[in-house]
């Protein structure tokens, strides 16, 4: 049969399946919205990890008294250091500023008569390629002239490392544990519709219809289950993550959120694509003992 | 148009269905089957279609040695069998239109076809006017009539029945069977399992009797029971 003659039959069997159809969109949508919070879940527990690394630096503290051509040369010096990408220079002043606008108006007063004297050292911020080089380049630096002090704790280094490894290495098992999950849902939900209908399969097979004319419909329905169940579970998804990312602006403002677009449109899309395959591949495996002639 | 040389039927269970089975069926020609319950009919009927495949021996319909079939040419067979059931086998969820336009589009006829050709099959088996009904709407007749017309809209060579009349009261079995007959006259070879008595008496057609798997009597113009000498 024609391509619009397959996609008609499904579309008037689902319809006329009503209430099996809405108990398997209702079926999948809920698995697929499951599906979904763990993924925004790990998603968000990656991006926080990719800003705690991000957050690592090397502050090395310098010795008083250097010149600008001192300063200038160590520079250099620090970029030529494999690994190394950004070197920012910190005046004692502007340390002292920024120390200030941390403490905020309620604590700012400890401060007070330390202006005068500012205890700071002049510094510069080391960033690197990635957390992996952090160690190496504190090392090498420590040993350069007009380098008084390395800020940097190989430990808490080590630590963090291991704390945002564990991090996404649990968000990736959750979510590959739930994606077998559903598509065992979506895979049952739809061989569940189709056993319910062995019946008309069989009598397809006498009237002389070939295999591929009795998949087709069955195949699309069990797309189309699929997609439908993904569209709302995607919009169930969209809508309480927009809220949740909103709580948690207003009551965590430090902590790092994936914002929630162009975010929304990819879930959809993944939602989508794995309600559809999974749907009708579904429906093709559970037609298989079927159609053996 | 249908042969069984020496075919034995054994079911995976080990039951043995057939035995020796040997059987002609001219093209044209109509034929009842009849035996008592466990004889054997409905496995002959199944071997005709290819629902099964014969332990042993061969069947051929119209000149075709089923067991050579491969799997995927078995729907191009059943295009040349209608078959229709005791308990008609009709899709709940489709009217009765659509379950005859279903079986004509199946093997590929043209919408335009479709249309041309299933008012006039309900005109033939005498439901005009019921083809929007779903089956759950019409009387058991009627359900048989609708299957009779989905098993004969491709105009196929070979209608097989299997019990066609077994849920249905004694008029309405007559005008099922005349149904039979008048598809017969159009040139269609009819075989129809039974155990209707009185349809096959009156009748007076060739009959082939089964009993425990063996054929026991093959007569022109038969009765339901051997006559007695
Ligand atoms: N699918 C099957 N598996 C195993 N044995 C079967 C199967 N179908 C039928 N049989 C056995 O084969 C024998 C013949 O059965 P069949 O259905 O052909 O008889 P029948 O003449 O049609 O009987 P009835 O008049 O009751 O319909 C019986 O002993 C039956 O139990
Ligand atoms: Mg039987």
């Amino acid at each position: 049969m024609g391509a619009g003659a397959a996609v008609g039959e499904a579309l008037k069997s689902l319809r006329r399946n009503g209430l099996m159809s809405a108990a398997s969109v209702a079926t999948v949508a809920v698995s697929l919205f499951i599906l979904s919070v763990f993924l925004l879940a790990a998603l968000n527990l990656d991006n926080l990890a990719r800003t705690i690394e991000s957050q690592l630096e090397v502050r090395l503290y310098l010795a008083e008294g250097l010149d600008d051509a001192a300063l200038e040369d160590l520079r250099s010096r620090l970029l030529a250091l494999s690994g190394v990408t950004e070197v920012l220079f910190v005046s004692k002043e502007q340390a002292l500023n920024d120390l200030k606008e941390q403490l905020g108006d309620r604590y700012s007063h400890l401060l007070e008569g330390v202006e005068e004297m500012n205890p700071l050292r002049d510094s510069f911020r080391v960033f690197t390629l990635g957390p992996a080089w952090v160690d190496s380049v504190a090392a090498a630096a420590a040993e350069l002239d007009g380098v008084e002090n390395v800020g940097y704790t190989h430990d808490l280094v080590q630590r963090l490392l291991r704390l945002t490894n564990a991090l996404r290495l649990g968000g990736l098992t959750l979510v590959g544990l739930m994606v077998l999950a559903t598509v065992l849902v979506i895979s049952n939900t739809v061989r569940l519709t189709i056993l319910a209908r062995s019946e008309e399969i069989y009598i397809m097979r006498l009237v002389g219809a070939t295999d591929w004319f009795i998949r087709w419909p069955f195949l699309l329905e069990g797309m189309f289950l699929g997609i439908a169940g993904a569209l709302v579970a995607g919009v169930v998804a969209w809508q309480g993550y927009s809220w949740a990312v909103g709580w948690v602006y207003r009551s965590i403002p430090f902590m790092p959120v994936v914002p929630v677009y162009p975010l929304a449109w990819r879930l959809g899309l993944v939602l989508v694509a794995v309600g559809g395959v999974v749907g009708a591949l579904g429906s093709l495996l559970s037609m298989r003992r079927f159609l053996r002639a | 148009m249908i042969e069984f040389y020496n075919v034995d039927m054994t079911y995976p269970n080990g039951t043995t269905a057939l035995r020796g089975v040997t059987l002609s069926v001219a093209k044209g020609e109509f034929l009842f089957v009849v035996g008592p319950s466990g004889a054997g009919k409905s496995t002959l009927v199944r071997l005709i279609y290819r629902d099964l495949v014969p332990t042993s021996g061969f069947v051929f319909v119209n000149g075709v040695n089923l067991a050579k079939l491969r799997p995927k040419t078995v729907p191009y067979l059943r295009r040349h069998i209608g078959v229709v059931f005791q308990d008609f086998k009709l899709l709940p969820r489709k009217t009765a239109y659509e379950n005859v336009a279903f079986a004509m589009r199946a093997v590929g006829a043209s919408a335009r076809e479709i249309s041309r050709r299933v008012p006039a099959t309900f005109e033939l088996v005498g439901l005009a006017g019921k083809e929007d009904a779903y089956p759950s709407e019409l009387s058991g007749g009627e359900q048989q009539r609708v299957a009779l017309a989905r098993a004969i809209a491709n105009h196929p060579l070979v209608l097989v029945a299997d019990e066609p009349t077994g849920n249905l009261d004694p008029a309405t079995s007559r005008g099922i069977l005349q149904l039979l007959f008048e598809i017969n006259r159009r040139g269609t070879t009819v075989l129809m399992a039974t155990h209707a008595k009185a349809l096959v008496d009156s009748a007076r057609r060739r009959v082939v009797a089964l009993d425990r798997g063996r054929i026991v009597r093959d007569a022109e113009r038969g009765t339901y029971e051997a006559l007695r000498a």
